[in-house]
């Protein structure tokens, strides 16, 4: 097991050099410049902007240079914030993204673990297809139609919640609805086969055999076991959080990280687009790191599989 | 227990020849025949695939027969709701021409001319350009699946068959690669080379034909010790015959389900960019750039945003429908 947990992490460095390096050498192709109004600044003017932000060395010191900080944890400053720290503006942001990714995390797990669960109990019911149907639309229809649906009718036709900006709990319930749609749908589907599976396995049928309650079979017996693979769909669960948050705070109005990596998309502020996609992918090998090794630990068929290598 | 009467007419006389028994009646289907008897049965993959037909048809024909292209604008007939004739006289249907509040903006400007969805704030046809759109989507859909289709084939292809030191290090580039973010990339890359529908569509393969490659490595690497393969070898037959004639055909219903699969999510890729301010770039339109754009005006023109949000929608689920069929047509094991 810490063979195979140490073969995970140094991949998982791995990547984060290579998607650093990829990042930095992409941002050196980009057109346009930090400068603005660059027309108005004098030569002087100009290079001395440059030289503060160190845009005047050779790209390879530069390259160093960014590497450097990037270990001490340093992503540089933002060129549209008067110069503040990057890693500051996404310790500002990161609250409300974290919230709704968390809600909806929450929320979508429960609503689809028991979605799935009722419609593999009502195999081949009426229940059932009406889950199934609802799975299937809410893995269909992207994040950003189903906000925006939400946005018109809930909001602006029936005025039962604010219909933008972040301002207390009442203004989090309908992004986080929109986000964990395909939380509940994949989760659902998912947990609708393990559930299948389990149940028509041997120990269910003793556990019926000596008289334990129909309840008591499904959540204490059941559950419990098909529960376990859900891990495995995590990894895609959070990279759709993440997509999802980008859009879902644009329409919201949320003040989080992926609205102001839009803006900063929109704006050529390189520091920032650098730092929050370091920032994001980071996030996003840890997280599929942890559930390899989670999923190692609870299923010793995994580990071996691996370790043998 | 009470005994039954045994009489002869409850016997009947065996079949005289033994052969006959193992007779076959029915004819014997191929693969793809089998395949298609499973896959008719499921209602909903039947749906999919007459959807799939019916947009694609309409992506095709819709633009070409409108007497309006996708670009024209016409000022004076801005922000038209649609308006349908003969369904314009159902009233619950909202193609009656009446906006927001109940007026008919087409009698109340004089307009004579009928527009099926409506037209945006420049007066372009919303009818034209959601079929345009939805032409721009399929394509960047099933062009990012085919290239990725072909680079996984190759390389899931060679690494699977030759394993080893070969497989080794294919397989270490493959999960450096799986560990980046596609997100990520796609934004680099569409920052980096303007948005259009080549760029667009290489940022997806970038990291997307990966998931294919280990598939097909997946199947190779189990169907190369099969004897027939071995027989095959033992024929003399060389390794790019082995490779096409006797694995491929084998690792067929993988690579058309993850196609399928692929597909729909290209087309959300597609329109996410849309959204983030990196999709399309006007007059052009995509489904997702056409969804952006009219989501700005949702509160005053609804359907500006809510047609070709419909048409994605229904292009996603049936392609989600219909992947889900061929997963249980093509690989019975498979099923869910």
């Amino acid at each position: 097991m810490a063979r195979y947990t140490l073969q995970r992490l140094i991949y998982m460095i791995i990547t984060l050099f290579i998607i650093a390096t990829a990042t930095f050498f992409l941002m050196k192709l980009l057109p346009g410049s930090p400068l603005q109004n660059q027309e108005k600044l004098s030569p002087e003017q100009q290079k001395i902007i440059l030289e503060k932000y160190g845009l005047n060395d050779p790209v390879p010191v530069q390259y160093v240079r960014y590497l450097g900080n990037l270990v001490k944890g340093d992503l540089g400053v933002s060129f549209q914030y008067d110069n503040r720290p990057v890693t500051q503006l996404i310790g500002d942001r990161i609250g409300p993204s974290a919230q709704l990714g968390f809600q909806a995390l929450v929320f979508g797990t429960i609503v689809g673990i028991l979605l799935g669960v009722i419609a593999a109990v009502r195999h081949n019911t009426a229940v059932d297809y009406g889950a199934t149907v609802l799975a299937v639309l809410g893995i269909s229809i992207p994040s950003f139609v189903f906000g925006g649906l939400l946005q018109y009718y809930i909001g602006v036709k029936l005025k039962l919640l604010p219909v933008a900006f972040w301002d207390g709990f009442e203004y989090t319930i309908m992004p986080t609805l929109a986000l964990s749609v395909f939380v509940i749908a994949s989760i659902a589907r998912f947990m609708r086969t393990e559930m299948l599976e389990v149940l028509g396995s041997d120990y269910i049928l003793t556990a019926r055999a000596k008289g334990i309650s129909g309840f008591g079979v499904i959540f204490k017996h059941g559950l419990r076991n098909a529960m376990i693979p859900i891990i495995t769909i995590l990894g895609p669960m959070a990279v759709n959080l993440m997509t999802g948050t980008l859009v879902i705070e644009q329409i919201f109005a949320v003040p989080g990280l992926g609205e102001q990596f839009v803006r900063s998309i929109n704006l050529n502020d390189y520091p920032v687009i650098m730092g929050t996609t370091i920032f994001y992918s980071a996030l996003f090998i840890f997280v599929i790191f942890i559930v390899d090794v989670l999923y190692g630990l609870i299923d010793p068929r995994i580990r071996l599989a691996g370790g043998k290598k | 227990m009470t005994e039954k009467q045994l009489s002869p007419e409850l016997f009947e006389l065996a079949t005289e020849r033994q052969g006959d028994m193992e007779k076959i009646n029915r004819p014997s289907l191929t693969f793809l025949q089998d395949a298609w008897l499973r896959l008719r049965k499921n209602k909903g993959a039947v749906f999919g695939l007459i959807m799939i037909i019916v947009i694609t048809l309409m992506a095709i024909f819709a633009p070409i027969m409108s007497d309006r292209t996708y670009k024209q604008q016409n000022l004076s007939h801005a922000k038209l709701p649609p308006r349908i004739p003969v369904l314009e006289h159902i009233d619950w249907l909202p193609f009656n021409g009446k906006d927001m509040n109940g007026i008919n903006v087409y009698e109340k400007r004089g307009i004579k001319e009928y527009y099926w969805f409506g037209t945006d704030d420049l007066g372009r046809d919303l009818w034209t350009r959601t079929w345009y759109g939805a032409r721009i989507s399929l394509y960047i859909g099933v062009l990012a699946a085919t290239i990725d289709l072909l680079i996984g084939i190759i390389y899931g292809g060679i690494s699977g068959f030759y394993g080893g030191r070969v497989d080794n290090v294919m397989q270490r580039i493959i999960e450096v690669l799986v560990g980046i973010p596609n997100l990520i990339v796609v934004i680099l890359f569409i920052l980096v080379f303007e948005p259009g529908i080549i760029s667009i569509t290489m940022a997806m393969v970038i990291t997307g034909w990966v998931t294919m490659a280990r598939i097909v490595r997946g199947q190779i690497l189990k169907l190369k010790n099969m004897e027939y393969v071995l027989a095959a070898r033992t024929l003399g037959a060389s390794d790019a015959r082995i490779i096409g004639k006797h694995l491929l055909p084998n690792v067929v219903g993988p690579i058309i389900i993850t196609t399928m699969f692929t597909i729909p999510s290209a087309i959300f890729t597609e329109a996410f960019l849309s959204f983030i301010g990196l999709g399309i770039r006007p007059p052009e339109a995509s489904l997702g750039s056409l969804v952006n754009d009219g989501y700005k005006s949702i509160q005053t023109y609804p359907h500006l945003m809510m047609i070709p949000a419909f048409v994605i929608s229904l292009l996603i689920l049936s392609f989600n429908l219909l992947a889900d069929g061929l997963r249980d047509a093509l690989d019975p094991k498979m099923r869910k």
